[in-house]
């Protein structure tokens, strides 16, 4: 038993030490990132939500259009559902993706939707309607914000994950695969009228 | 309660707390030691013949090395845990693997849980925490944090389904009252110093498993290093007893003052001892499965891990004591607590006290500081009604919070408005012309509601969304190349409230016990009161001179109608170093500038700010006379 030992002592001390609040740091940012997706979660459950409404007050109007509105419904349903499999693993690659994608075909069915509005001036200026629409404009931006909060979070677990040293724990200790950003077609371009470039 | 009494008494309970510390370390080496001592003695065939001899011709350098090893892991653990606090108390809430509640959420029982929350934090006069939950059937809460700034609150699935309104009322005071009179700031200081303690017996489980894989187990050495193993499990033990009693020591009373505390504030005994029955009652009670329950047990509202070694141990007192405590008339029945089916969110009539606390004297409003009462969470659930619903749905949302905080900022004239727009973020942009027709006519206090409200959202922004906001609002701020007064006060209290969750908090330091050195500061806060309230010259000078003389200073000052709150600010720095003891004697000063000649709206907006920044939080429902 000598200064040896102590010394011995001291690095496992460290080690240990180390070891632990690399594993912490890892779980910390991991948990940041699932509270980030669920603040999208309470977003876009809001925006889901407005669609049924939408189409109820759409339906009297647009008896002729029976095809753009059933779109529009199999679009949310199939967003509702990717939704439903993100949250359970947010961060998850082929999660994200399917949700990116199913909010992409959304955005695109009622973009479609409001093409067509364009020749039922009687629908659009029904009150409803115009507040609806306003709604869903509010929460498409919500959405944003909230996912570019996402996925500065899921930035920050990928960064760490991927210096020196947690890369090399960063497997071994469960965090092996990197979290996956969520992206969203631009809606905005779709409902734009396009511009003549000269 | 006296909150500033609170606030000294937690402070000394610290030290209090350090020497149980010490001595338990001293405990542990002596047990260390003694314990390789055994453990040499029986692994040689001399030491067990003769142990004594054996242990006296050990050199000495041994018994050294083993107590600075043990010193060594307990205090490199200890620090450790200390730097990971750093976040305040979202630090514990995420430990324990605590999920943030959606400030927008609408979900019944959440939704209903943070209204109760938005209610007492505006009646206690700081911003809303941030809230979060842990998904366990047993009823039980906690509030983490050094101070008011870096709060959390969590509460469990059992909480949120089974207790009724006024119920969570008395929990969520209960658990107020702890983070105002200091005593979770003590909470957090005890994790850190334990984990110290419990990191002996974790060394001792690593030994043990790397010698069990190892192929050592053939020689004498590995039996050591297995019988030193569990012998340093055994110690470790050993220093969660000590831990367990520390914490017990520390903390028991204070749950009966809380309890105190909490029906002072909603002046309902009821809620809270109803709550108490019900975790009675209850199959799981106040159980929490969770794996890291042991190392926060303290701060939970009640018992949250099983006891053995009896009641000598608990962190809580005994349930039926503490309902007696409440209800000395109660019959011994406990509440079956099932879940709740229909939810109600009316808010019970706090009706009849509609008039706040008349505070025509600067001692009202000094008493009033950290005192939330019955009154004030009337006045606070009338300012939340009062709002336009529109503007609460925004500041429920962080980036409707965010559009909230640059309308307020924005100058209303085109000049310089429309190249301050175009340096905003885009995306909060978008949201202004929904929000801004909803602040018009609110007043000061309505505003810095909206803004205490629009809290929590804010910390959902991520690091660089948030650096956005903060460069914004300063941006915003110094457009017009003036700092009016209602911009001051709210950039403190936004300050105050994001910096911590967003920059690591800390617990300020005391640095000064007495006024010796403060004396250009007090004069220059004083000052600013003055100035703000747009008075002649002679009010000015009578106005600092009550001021003076509640102070107890002999202070210089020049009338001026301007106020520098650059200097303002510097002073402030210093004053937050005040002792908690010494605090009440600024707070009186300050308020007997404010009450002579009668109260103008900036100076209450100052007021407030002042008394924010300097930890005290003032109630809103403090009737200033006007």
């Amino acid at each position: 038993m000598g200064f040896g030992t102590l010394t011995f002592l001291g690095i496992v001390v460290v080690l240990v030490v180390w070891f632990v609040s690399i594993y912490n740091k890892l779980v910390t940012l991991k948990n940041r990132y699932v509270n980030a997706f669920a603040q999208i979660e309470v977003q876009l459950k809001r925006r889901y939500d407005l669609i049924p409404n939408l189409i109820e007050t759409a339906k009297g109007y647009l008896a002729h259009e029976r095809g753009t509105l059933e779109a529009v419904v199999s679009a949310r349903n199939q967003a509702v559902a990717g939704l439903a499999a993100a949250a359970k693993d947010p961060g998850n690659a082929g999660a994200m993706e399917q949700l990116g994608r199913a909010e992409g075909a959304l955005g695109g069915a009622l973009g479609r939707l409001n093409v067509v509005m364009e020749a039922y001036p009687d629908l659009k200026a029904n009150q409803n309607m115009m507040q609806l629409s306003e709604e869903l404009t509010s929460t498409e931006n919500r959405v944003a914000f909230a996912r570019q909060a996402y996925n500065d979070q899921v930035t920050s677990y990928n960064t760490y994950k991927q210096t020196f040293p947690p890369v090399l724990l960063a497997a071994f200790l469960g965090h092996g695969a990197d979290a996956s950003l969520l992206e969203f077609a631009d809606h905005a371009a779709i409902q734009e009228a396009p511009k003549v470039k000269f | 309660m006296d909150f500033f009494a609170a606030q000294d008494r937690a402070r000394r309970k610290t030290f209090q707390l350090v020497l149980l510390f010490a001595i338990a370390i001293v405990g542990l080496i002596v047990a260390t030691n003694l314990l390789v001592g055994v453990v040499v003695a029986l692994s040689t065939t001399a030491g067990l013949v003769d142990p004594g001899a054996m242990l006296r011709s050990q050199p000495t350098q041994t018994w050294v090395v083993i107590s600075l090893g043990v010193l060594i892991c307990i205090g490199g653990a200890s620090l450790y845990k200390y730097l990971a606090l750093r976040s305040g108390g979202r630090a514990i809430a995420e430990m324990l693997g605590a999920r943030q509640i959606a400030p927008g959420t609408q979900a019944l029982d959440e939704r209903r849980l943070l209204n109760v929350i938005e209610e007492m934090s505006i009646a206690s006069g700081v911003h809303v925490p941030a809230v979060y939950r842990i998904d366990e059937d047993g009823i039980n809460a906690f509030a983490a944090g050094f101070g008011t700034d870096d709060a959390v609150v969590c509460v469990t699935k059992g909480t949120l389904e089974r207790l009724n309104r006024e119920e969570l009322q008395g929990v969520i005071g209960h658990e107020f009252s702890h983070v105002l009179n200091g005593d979770s700031r003590l909470n957090l200081r005890l994790i850190a110093l334990l984990n110290g303690i419990l990191f002996i017996g974790l060394v001792g489980r690593i030994l043990l498993r790397s010698n069990t894989t190892g192929s050592s187990r053939r020689n004498s050495g590995g039996a050591a290093v297995l019988a030193l193993g569990v012998g340093l499990i055994a110690i470790g033990a050993a220093g969660t007893l000590c831990g367990n009693l520390i914490k017990a020591a520390v903390s028991r009373q204070r749950e009966f003052l809380a309890d105190a505390a909490s029906v002072q504030f909603t002046r309902n005994p009821h809620g809270i001892a109803n709550a108490l029955k019900k975790i009675g009652g209850s199959t799981n009670g106040s159980m929490l499965a969770n794996a890291h329950a042991h190392e926060a047990s303290h701060m939970f509202f009640s018992q949250a891990v099983k006891l053995f070694f009896g009641s000598m141990m608990a962190t809580h007192p005994p349930l039926p004591e503490r309902i007696r405590a409440i209800e000395p008339s109660w019959d011994g029945q406990y509440i079956a607590g099932t879940p709740i089916v229909e939810m109600s969110d009316t808010p019970d009539g706090a009706a009849g006290f509609v008039d706040g606390v008349p505070a025509d004297a600067p001692s009202n409003v000094v008493a009033a500081v950290g005192n939330p009462t019955t009154a004030s969470i009337a006045r606070a659930q009338g300012l939340i009604a009062g709002l336009p619903p529109h503007s609460v749905e925004a500041a429920r949302d962080p980036w409707g919070a965010c559009a909230l905080v640059y309308a307020m900022l924005l100058p209303q004239s085109d000049a310089g408005r429309r190249r301050l727009l175009e340096m905003l973020e885009p995306h909060v942009l978008a949201h202004l012309d929904d929000v801004e027709p909803t602040l018009v006519g609110l007043d000061d206090t309505q505003r810095l509601t909206l803004v205490a409200l629009a809290c929590p959202a804010l910390m959902t922004l991520s690091h660089p969304q948030y650096e956005r906001f903060v460069a914004d609002v300063v941006a915003l701020i110094r457009a017009d190349r003036r700092i009016d007064l209602f911009e001051w006060v709210m950039h403190r209290v936004l300050l105050k409230s994001l910096k911590p969750h967003f920059e690591g908090a800390h617990s300020p330091a005391v640095r000064y016990r007495d006024f010796a050195a403060l004396q250009g500061q007090v004069a220059e806060t004083l000052s600013a009161i003055v100035r703000a309230g747009g008075h002649s010259s002679d009010a000015q000078q009578r106005a600092f001179a009550a001021g003076a003389a509640a102070v107890e200073l002999d202070l210089q000052f020049a009338p001026s109608d301007d106020v520098n709150f650059n200097r303002l600010n510097d002073a402030l720095r210093e004053l937050r170093g005040l002792h908690p003891l010494a605090k009440p004697r600024l707070i009186k000063g300050c308020a007997a500038c404010a009450l002579t000649d009668g109260v103008s709206p900036s100076e209450r907006a100052l007021l407030i700010g002042i008394a924010a920044t300097l930890d005290c939080p003032l109630p809103p429902d403090l009737a200033l006379p006007a």
